[in-house]
């Protein structure tokens, strides 16, 4: 579903060059929920650009449905993106002057479908995250998990490959945190649609099934995983992320 | 959108005004203008059927019966009406009204109908002695104490412009003079003499197209050739010409073809004869209102770009502060073509509605200036409309201004990117 090919990132400062991400590689299969964990400067959120092609790699490949997106070009990328990506936003990013249903309606609207299906598709997405009877709210009117609710049903309108949700929780209490995890959880189960969840925070990352740690732009090995909460190694252990190449430090080998 | 609605109703006012003018000008001028006619005259003269001497071949320039009864056989001629002038004479009426003056024309006066002349009272009498008024010499009469009272006034204080306005009401004054009998004055060796009695048979109506207020400078009275040759002989008029026919000093043609105009001419002009039209005086009268039509339309177009470009500048500010939820269009699956698009869209919406209140301006300043036109210049037959086919015109250019105000913006709005207008600081 999602395979990453020795993608690295470097990002030009002056004469400087700053190497951000080296050599990441890792696969995720369809229907899996991953956590891309990682703390502020490791990389995730240039890692979660590059793989939503809304950045293109310094070097690397990025296949998503078996289609190396890094060769196409911009148009070609939103048209993709409309049909392959959802994205759920840290800060819900909806749009104000639109009702809930509207906000979810939009990715639909750029593809040109009729407004009876889009709304008809809408209700049922809202009815499913249980927000269906706040359909002709504006946003504003909404609580922060709510809107986050909105944004979730969002993403899955177009029945996207894989949907990426840069820190889902960052701006929610740890109930309504819980409460977001669980419902993408159930979703996960029940659409079957992969979930790339970018995250700093150790608790989100060790509810899902797998998580890929980043640190300073390279994987980290599942041994070095340490759980904030008991001081010990990570939830998963090397066996829980199979086919994830881990970068070793010392040597700077991929293997 | 205050800037498209300006330049909409500056253009819909423009077009408005340039029709309104056109219009008064084919009825109020080039309407008097009488573009179906020919004018023909005898070559070799000054117009007034005379030549000098009895020269050999003299008589060859001269505009005779039989030359139109030729032209009377030319196609597209609708009807010919021959004219001999007597001269300019004082009117005395039998109340005793003078006239300060008027051209008596010879002419056939049951073909004044044809020529487009409507009778007011009476008509066209044919027995020795009767006469034709047109509007504009019913009009001037006034009794002989007024008169040289007023003459004598202007004589001593020709500045006063009192005198002007009282001289001015007692000449545009139409009086009553069908049926009265008149006496026309005339020199003869520095001595007075008066015509024997002429009855107004008829009185003319303000020609069709004409306003009263330019009518009344025209003053003609009509006699018919025999009366023409009794008051020659009465008053001692000179009649130099050779010819045993009957000479004319001009020719009206009508024609039932503008097109026919000029070849007829050539073929006039075959007879040893002159030919005139007015279609040069119409062309330059259509020619200075293209050029007020093109000033008018100028400014309306120079308002509109200057709304544009406060649309341009409006939409740009509104761009970058929808720039983040431009980014999660696009972030979403939006593509450039689908962003600007939607920009152009919401660009031409906000022409459409500035064109709509433009037409509400429009009306509003036009019903102003014709309240205007009417207070100050008091000029009737110059009104202004909004005629149907100016409101798509100016809603066009409305929605043109502001599509094309909005290319800017919405290629602008369609290359950001997305990532860096997501971006949280």
């Amino acid at each position: 579903m999602l395979r990453l090919e020795n993608v690295s990132h470097s990002f030009k400062n002056g004469n400087e060059v700053l190497k951000v991400l080296h050599n990441i590689q890792f696969e995720v299969q369809k229907g899996e929920m991953i956590a891309l964990l990682g703390s502020s400067g490791s990389g995730k959120s240039t890692l979660l650009n590059l793989m939503a092609g809304l950045m293109k790699p310094t070097e690397g490949h990025i296949y998503i449905a078996d289609q190396d997106i890094v060769k196409y070009g911009e148009n070609k990328l939103a048209v993709f993106r409309r049909k392959h990506i959802g994205f759920i936003f840290q800060a819900y990013e909806l749009i104000p002057t639109l009702t809930i249903r509207e906000n979810v309606e939009l990715p639909l609207v750029f593809q040109s479908v009729s407004p009876s299906k889009r709304r008809k598709k809408a209700m049922e997405l809202l009815e499913m995250t249980g927000i269906g009877d706040k359909a002709s709210l504006y946003p504003s009117q909404l609580s922060g998990g709510q809107q986050q609710r909105v944004s979730i049903a969002r993403s899955l309108i177009t029945e996207p490959s894989v949907i990426f949700a840069d820190e889902p929780t960052g701006n929610l209490d740890t109930k309504t945190e819980e409460e977001i995890i669980r419902i993408m959880m159930a979703l996960n189960e029940s659409m079957k649609t992969t979930f790339v969840i970018v995250t700093h925070e150790m608790e989100v990352a060790a509810q899902m099934k797998k998580t890929i740690m980043l640190r300073d732009g390279y994987l980290v090995q599942p041994e070095d995983y340490i759980t904030p909460a008991a001081g010990q190694r990570g939830p998963n252990g090397p066996s829980s992320l199979p086919g994830v190449p881990v970068h070793t430090e010392e040597a700077g080998e991929v293997s | 959108m205050t800037g498209i609605s300006i330049g909409c109703a500056a253009i819909i006012v423009a077009i408005s005004i340039g029709n309104g003018a056109q219009n008064y000008l084919e009825t109020e001028i080039i309407g008097g203008m009488k573009l179906d006619e020919i004018t023909v005259t005898p070559q070799g003269s000054s117009g007034q059927g005379e030549v000098s001497g009895p020269a050999p071949g003299a008589d060859r320039g001269l505009l005779t019966d039989d030359k139109v009864q030729v032209i009377q056989g030319f196609d597209h001629v609708k009807s010919v009406i021959a004219t001999k002038q007597l001269g300019y004479f004082r009117a005395i009426s039998s109340d005793n009204l003078i006239n300060d003056g008027f051209n008596v024309v010879a002419v056939d006066l049951s073909k004044l109908k044809e020529q487009g002349n409507r009778f007011k009272e009476g008509g066209a009498l044919e027995q020795i002695g009767a006469m034709v008024l047109n509007y504009g010499a019913t009009t001037g009469w006034k009794d002989a104490e007024t008169s040289e009272r007023l003459m004598n006034m202007i004589n001593t204080d020709p500045n006063n412009p009192k005198l002007w306005e009282e001289y001015q009401m007692y000449e545009s004054t139409v009086s009553e003079m069908h049926g009265k009998n008149i006496q026309l004055e005339s020199m003869d060796a520095d001595k007075k003499q008066l015509s024997p009695q002429l009855y107004v048979g008829g009185v003319l109506d303000v020609p069709t197209g004409r306003d009263a207020q330019f009518a009344f400078y025209d003053r003609k009275a009509y006699i018919s050739f025999d009366t023409a040759e009794w008051l020659t002989n009465s008053l001692n008029l000179q009649n130099r010409t050779t010819s045993k026919q009957r000479v004319y000093d001009s020719l009206t043609i009508k024609v039932d073809d503008l097109q026919s105009i000029k070849p007829l001419e050539d073929l006039i002009s075959k007879l040893a004869l002159n030919a005139s039209d007015n279609l040069a005086m119409r062309d330059q009268v259509a020619s200075q209102l293209d050029t007020f039509k093109a000033i008018a339309l100028g400014i309306g177009v120079f308002i509109l770009l200057l709304a544009s470009i406060s649309i341009i500048v409006a939409m740009t500010m509104s761009t970058h502060q929808r720039r983040r939820q431009i980014g999660i269009m696009k972030v979403l699956g939006a593509n450039m073509p689908q962003i600007r698009n939607m920009f152009i869209v919401e660009a031409s919406l906000l022409g459409l509605l500035g064109g709509l209140l433009g037409i509400v301006f429009a009306f509003l300043i036009i019903k102003g200036l014709n309240s205007f036109i009417m207070a100050s210049a008091g000029m009737s037959g110059l009104q202004i409309a909004v005629t149907l086919e100016t409101l798509p015109i100016g809603i066009a250019f409305a929605v043109m201004t502001g599509i094309f105000s909005g290319i800017y913006p919405a290629i602008s709005a369609a290359r950001t990117n997305a990532l860096l207008a997501i971006k949280r600081d």
